[in-house]
């Protein structure tokens, strides 16, 4: 098994027609991931990859019942309306690729993901892969190999660099998600570390956060009452205050947000700290080893 | 964004939200506009500003020129003084405090009030009692009654109560119209003669939501960070789109996605090195913006070398290949690069290197571009190398 998305699952691309939808839409199905049609509003009836475009997502659920994760390539402004479409038309997992989306809209998107009971992952999230079955996204394959250990963080390259040093370790990963960058966020690192531990083909799970926002304090509570081990890394000790990095989410803001305040309370509450992104796979071995002796 | 206590105001008086006559300090001659005595406030991002030395008091035009000639183009906290607030100054019976914004623990907006003003909202929120805070469900705006009834809790009676109200569905509006993180009033002050008054503004808005509220842009409310101006380089970025910080190292960074940027920034530090910059040089820029984005490193008299690295996702290797080859040779830089290119399109950007050292080996003597299996601090180990 893995989380959220495996070789079976059907999904759409929302903006399917624009230059880079449509390259990584190629990328996805190259992968192997069961992308069945795509939807741009007024490219009703065009083709991209053979793949039908339709222009609501409410016509193309009807052509093709069993898609159930969209993923949302559209420029911030339409991201809300795009959001909304696909968790009104039936979607139960929407991966929001789009970046900088403004805050109060994802307040509602977020209210109405609640009253939907859909997953919303994103904004600025590079997606999710769960490797040799399917990839959501625009993650480079290259990255990643199957394994057991899962994956959480809030950046694209990060999620990249973690996996691929899993892998020079002789890991792998179970699924990989990138929860985005963006300041408010769908998914939060709760919600993904509670997937994992259900997960029965997930032995750890290493976590990857960055300045910006509470969701890694948030997540801490859980952390303590979890049984797998969990790995924990935080970027930007040494950034500037009140300085947004590139991310809209990535910003100090008085004293909330800084990576001292998200390792003590990742720390306090039983999770393992990595200082450096290379220090991960070892942390992770002898994690595991423990646990068996 | 934080707006300038002044660019704040102005939006108070869109939304009838009364504040102290006052004039914004360019020319001398606007002095004539307010009456005697003012308070002179340094515009400044920082809090305190009293104790800073960025407020200070006139009885005069004269003694105001005086002043305001002092307190222009002083740097307060690292902040420069360019522009000073004139205002009357009205006799303070009692402090208070408002403000809107968003838990971003519950995820919704709420109002936060207290019959306790004047000092940080960390020092009144010591004294929990002091505080009300009354969430809002999104979407929701605050109807009159709402208002009144807060205003009633903070323990306003008649006139007073009715025009606090009123300030509160005011204040809530402008949160919700300019796509606000924060608007806060504080203080709220009560006057000697009876009136209710926002004597300072803090508004802090959504950067991502600007291109709705183009009117603030023909208020003169210009990019900026989050909190202070940028820097001519960061300018000269902000324009080309490019995030970009300036910090104080010599090791130019070029870095891929801002992740791995804020990454790449503790790396380089951990290992004992400078960083020059923040970059993000991910999210699929065209050739042209990759080429930008080296210039401004190279063009930095403070850096020394540029530590690269490129793990393609939406952000294609044979893009940026071909974005650093062509600056190469159109550029001739002296200063090395080391970096690293992994990811999508990883073998067709290797060619693009090959042909490229093939043709022009002494150009690209400098430049070194390491393949997926070697780990990136070595890449930011070799770069720190070079820099000392």
């Amino acid at each position: 098994m893995s989380i959220i998305i495996d070789e079976n699952v059907q999904v759409i691309v929302q903006g399917i027609t624009g230059r880079n939808a449509s390259l990584h839409t190629k990328f996805m199905l190259d992968y192997g991931t069961k992308v069945v049609g795509g939807v741009t509003p007024g490219k009703g009836g065009e083709k991209i990859h053979d793949l039908p475009v339709y222009d609501t997502v409410a016509e193309c659920l009807k052509e093709h019942p069993a898609a159930a994760v969209s993923s949302v390539w559209v420029p911030p402004r339409f991201a809300k309306d795009a959001i909304l479409e696909a968790i009104d038309a039936g979607i139960k997992t929407v991966v929001v690729i789009t970046e900088r989306i403004p805050v109060h809209d994802m307040l509602f998107v977020r209210k109405r993901a609640k009253e939907k009971d859909a997953l919303v992952i994103g904004g600025n999230t590079p997606g999710l892969i769960s490797p040799g079955k399917s990839l959501v996204g625009m993650l480079p394959k290259i990255a990643f190999s199957g394994g057991r250990v899962g994956t959480v963080a809030r950046s694209g390259a990060i999620t990249y660099y973690l996996a691929n040093s899993l892998n020079l370790a002789g890991m792998g990963e179970s699924t990989s998600v990138g929860l985005g960058g963006d300041p408010i966020l769908g998914a939060n690192f709760e919600d993904v570390l509670r997937l994992f531990e259900e997960d029965p083909e997930t032995d750890a799970v290493v976590m990857a956060g960055e300045i910006g926002g509470v969701y890694e304090e948030l997540a801490a509570p859980y952390i303590k009452t979890i049984k797998k081990p969990v790995v924990a890394f935080i970027a930007g000790k040494a950034a500037p205050k009140g300085k947004r990095l590139g991310h809209a989410g990535a910003i100090i803001e008085g004293n909330m947000g800084t990576a001292e305040s998200k390792v003590e309370a990742l720390k306090e509450n039983g999770a393992i700290i990595a200082e450096t992104l290379s220090e991960i796979p070892e942390l992770v071995k002898e994690a595991l080893c423990g646990k068996q002796q | 964004m934080r707006l300038y206590e002044y660019e704040g105001k102005q939006l108070f008086k869109r939304y009838n939200i009364p504040t102290p006559n006052s004039v914004v300090v360019g020319d001398f001659s606007e002095l004539d506009k307010v009456v005697y005595p003012v308070v002179l406030k340094g515009q400044v991002f920082i809090g305190r500003r009293g104790k800073a030395g960025a407020i200070q008091f006139a009885n005069s035009k004269k003694e105001a020129e005086t002043k305001i000639k002092e307190l222009l183009g002083r740097v307060i906290h690292g902040y420069e003084v360019t522009k000073v607030l004139v205002e009357e100054k009205v006799e303070i019976d009692r402090e208070f405090y408002l403000s809107a914004t968003i838990d971003r623990t519950k995820h919704k907006p709420l109002l936060i009030v207290s019959s306790e003003g004047g000092m940080e909202i960390e020092e009144i929120a010591k004294k929990p009692d002091a505080i009300i805070k009354h969430y809002l469900e999104i979407g929701e705006r605050v109807e009159p009654y709402l208002g009144r009834s807060i205003a009633r809790k903070m323990e306003f009676k008649g006139d007073a109560m009715l025009k606090v109200g009123n300030i509160i569905v005011a204040l809530y509006n402008l949160f919700l119209d300019y796509d606000c993180k924060l608007v806060e009033i504080n203080p709220l002050v009560l006057t000697a003669d009876g009136k209710i008054i926002a004597l300072d503004s803090k508004v802090d808005l959504d950067e991502d939501a600007m291109y709705r509220h183009k009117e603030l842009m023909q208020m003169g409310i210009e990019a900026r960070h989050e909190i202070g101006e940028l820097t001519k380089r960061e300018k000269i970025a902000k324009k080309a789109g490019i995030p970009y910080v300036d910090l104080d190292g010599d090791i130019g960074v070029f870095p891929g996605g801002a992740g791995f940027g804020i990454a790449s920034i503790d790396l380089i530090k951990h290992f004992g090195g400078n960083p020059a910059n923040f970059m993000d040089s991910g999210g699929a820029p065209t050739q042209e913006r990759l080429r930008l984005m080296i210039g401004l490193l190279m063009d930095n008299p403070k850096v020394k070398v540029i530590f690269g690295a490129r793990f393609g996702g939406i952000s294609r290797c044979d893009d940026w290949a071909k974005a650093v080859v062509q600056y190469v040779l159109e550029n001739r830089p002296q200063k090395p690069m080391i970096m690293r290119m992994a990811g999508n399109m990883e073998e067709e950007g290797r060619k693009i290197f090959e042909e490229a050292i093939k043709e022009h080996s002494e150009l690209f003597k400098n430049i070194k571009v390491y393949k997926f299996d070697t780990p990136i601090e070595e890449v930011i180990k070799e770069a720190i190398k070079e820099s000392i």
